[in-house]
């Protein structure tokens, strides 16, 4: 499982990459701007850096099985002692990690930006859990989806599955963006400002993480009745 | 059924490729019945199209059967426990793109391979198959046969019970081909059973105890090999001291004269040959080539249909 989730990292390391240049040009801002002039120009990208990897979480985990099914590599490692549990659990660990490699970087180049223009460090952190936490119920929620629908339906339900709470949230009631907590956990990163901060409300993040489980769980069941008939030659 | 459990069984297996786009079904397998035994290296012919990689795909579990079910080392298709002893080579086999030592260790280790043992066993594996100069090149700028080779090593990691083979020498030289032969006549002898499938007669005639034909989904043919391209209607009649003008259709060369002759006719000849004072040198039943088994049970064949496999 383990080797799976790395494996899966490694053959996303240009994406991931890409990403990172992201992370860079935060870090680049900050060191040319005057960083207390420009603080909440420097905010305004951090929170739009911090929703662009729950969007590429959406991706990964939508189009992960595609692509190993499309390439064929597949088989060869479903041929193994790999049970499709076990399979797909690597690939949510997988999305996680590399979303948590760059959420990582974004800690550190926000708690030093932010940090320097007067942000609470130890707050940039809980948003990265936060968005991490986000990332993973996101992801699986694509990968749950992708067992039986391509990759651009995929993330077109994925983001009908999660935009709903969203938008019930933001015009019926607050509390919709609980029922998946991803918005609820993107609005904490999006709400924070200098002033407000934000407060440490780990609720959303234990609700997300058991929710990854149980989404894990229905797409497991999916997945181990679906025929990975690979593309015929 | 005999004490031993088979290493292979389908039993009354259907698949149908359905497509909710164009709303036709292709049925790949149709009630197909195999059995496997323990130890024996299993041919398994078909043209192109006639079903056999849905067959192993199905065996390995990536795929349901429509209808039916199947056993594999005693267990039932898709578990996982079962796959562990099992070796696999898919047809155009795909790698990682990253160092053969390390996709080898990759590999062994989704079979819950280990420790000093995981690193030795790659380099065994990759020496078997002729690649141990290659070990610390990337698999991604392989050739499509050293691929090929590095999916067999990959195959043989956890010393398998049964390896199955789907196509395994497609993309390789002659001189790959033997040593994929040697390779497979080395695991029988160490008790292994193989499942070898090809559209090639050639490979399967020289190595395998059994073959079984598959054609549309059905199996049209299977015995040992060598019941199998035995002709039980001819015989070949090798005579000296007469001419071949004696016979029709006899051929006459270095003094010897070779007629093919129904079996019926056998002895009539051979009286005949004996009363124009000439000598029977040798009887023997007609080997017909596995090419002419082959076109014997796609003669029916229509034409493939439109919507047919390449
Ligand atoms: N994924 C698939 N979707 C639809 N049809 C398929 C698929 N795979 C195979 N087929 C069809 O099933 C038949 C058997 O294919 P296959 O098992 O690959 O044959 P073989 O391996 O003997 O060449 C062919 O007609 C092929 O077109
Ligand atoms: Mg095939």
């Amino acid at each position: 499982m383990l080797l799976i989730a790395f494996n899966f990292v490694r053959e996303q390391r240009w994406p991931i990459f890409v990403l990172l240049l992201w992370v860079l040009l935060l870090a680049f801002l900050g060191l040319v701007a005057d960083i207390p002039r420009m603080r909440e120009d420097l905010l305004f990208l951090f929170k739009q850096v911090a929703v662009y990897v729950v969007a590429f979480s959406i991706f990964f985990g939508g189009s992960a099985i595609y692509n190993e099914r499309k390439s064929r590599r597949i088989l060869a490692v479903l041929s193994k002692a790999v049970r499709r549990e076990q399979y797909l659990s690597g690939l949510v660990l997988g999305v996680t990690t590399a979303c948590a490699i760059y959420c990582f970087a974004l800690g550190l180049t926000g708690s030093w930006t932010l940090g320097a223009a007067g942000f609470p460090v130890s707050q940039v952190w809980f948003l990265m859990v936060c968005l991490v936490a986000a990332c993973m119920l996101a992801g699986t929620v694509a990968l749950m989806f992708s067992t039986f629908l391509n990759p651009f339906l995929a993330a077109g339900a994925t983001a009908l599955m999660l935009g709903v709470p969203w938008i019930a949230s933001q015009t019926v009631a607050a509390g919709w963006g609980y029922v998946i907590p991803v918005s609820a956990l993107t609005n904490t990163v999006l709400k924070s400002t200098f002033k407000v901060p934000g407060h440490n409300e780990w609720f959303p993040v234990g609700l997300a993480v058991l929710e990854t489980l149980a989404f894990w769980a229905v797409a497991a069941r999916i997945f181990s009745r679906v025929d990975i008939a690979v593309a015929v030659e | 059924m005999t004490g031993m459990p088979a290493a292979l069984e389908f039993e009354k297996v259907s698949k149908e490729y359905g497509s909710f786009a164009s709303r036709q079904s292709v049925r790949a397998l149709d009630g197909f019945d195999l059995r496997v035994e323990t130890g024996e290296i299993f041919g398994f012919l078909g043209p192109n199209g006639a079903g056999k990689s849905t067959a192993i795909h199905i065996a390995m579990g990536f795929m349901r059967p429509t209808l039916g079910q199947g056993q594999m080392l005693g267990r039932p298709f898709g578990d996982a426990a079962a796959r562990r002893r099992v070796g696999f080579l898919a047809e155009n086999v795909a790698l990682y793109h990253r160092r053969v030592d390390r996709l080898m260790c990759f590999y062994g280790a989704l079979n819950r391979m280990g420790g000093a043992r995981l690193g030795e066993r790659a380099r065994e594996v990759l020496r078997m198959v002729g690649l141990q100069d290659q070990a610390k090149r990337n698999a991604g700028k392989f050739s499509r046969g050293m691929v090929q080779r590095a999916g067999l090593a990959q195959a043989l990691m956890n010393d398998p019970e049964l390896l199955i083979l789907d196509e395994p020498t497609s993309a390789l030289d002659p001189l790959a081909r033997v040593m994929v032969r040697e390779l497979i006549l080395s695991a029988r002898e160490a008790g292994k059973t193989i499942f070898l499938s090809s559209h090639l007669l050639s490979e399967v005639e020289l190595v395998c105890d059994r073959v079984a034909v598959l054609h549309r989904g059905k199996l049209v043919r299977m015995g040992r090999t060598s019941d199998l391209l035995q002709s039980t209607e001819q015989t070949a009649i090798v005579a000296r001291g007469i001419t071949s003008d004696a016979f029709g259709g006899a051929v006459s060369q270095n003094g010897l004269v070779t007629m093919t002759v129904p079996i019926s006719n056998q002895r009539s000849v051979m009286q005949r040959v004996w009363e124009l004072g000439g000598e029977i040198v040798s009887v023997n039943p007609v080997r017909r080539s596995l090419e002419q088994v082959f076109l014997e049970v796609t003669a029916d064949a229509q034409p493939p249909q439109p919507d047919g496999g390449r």
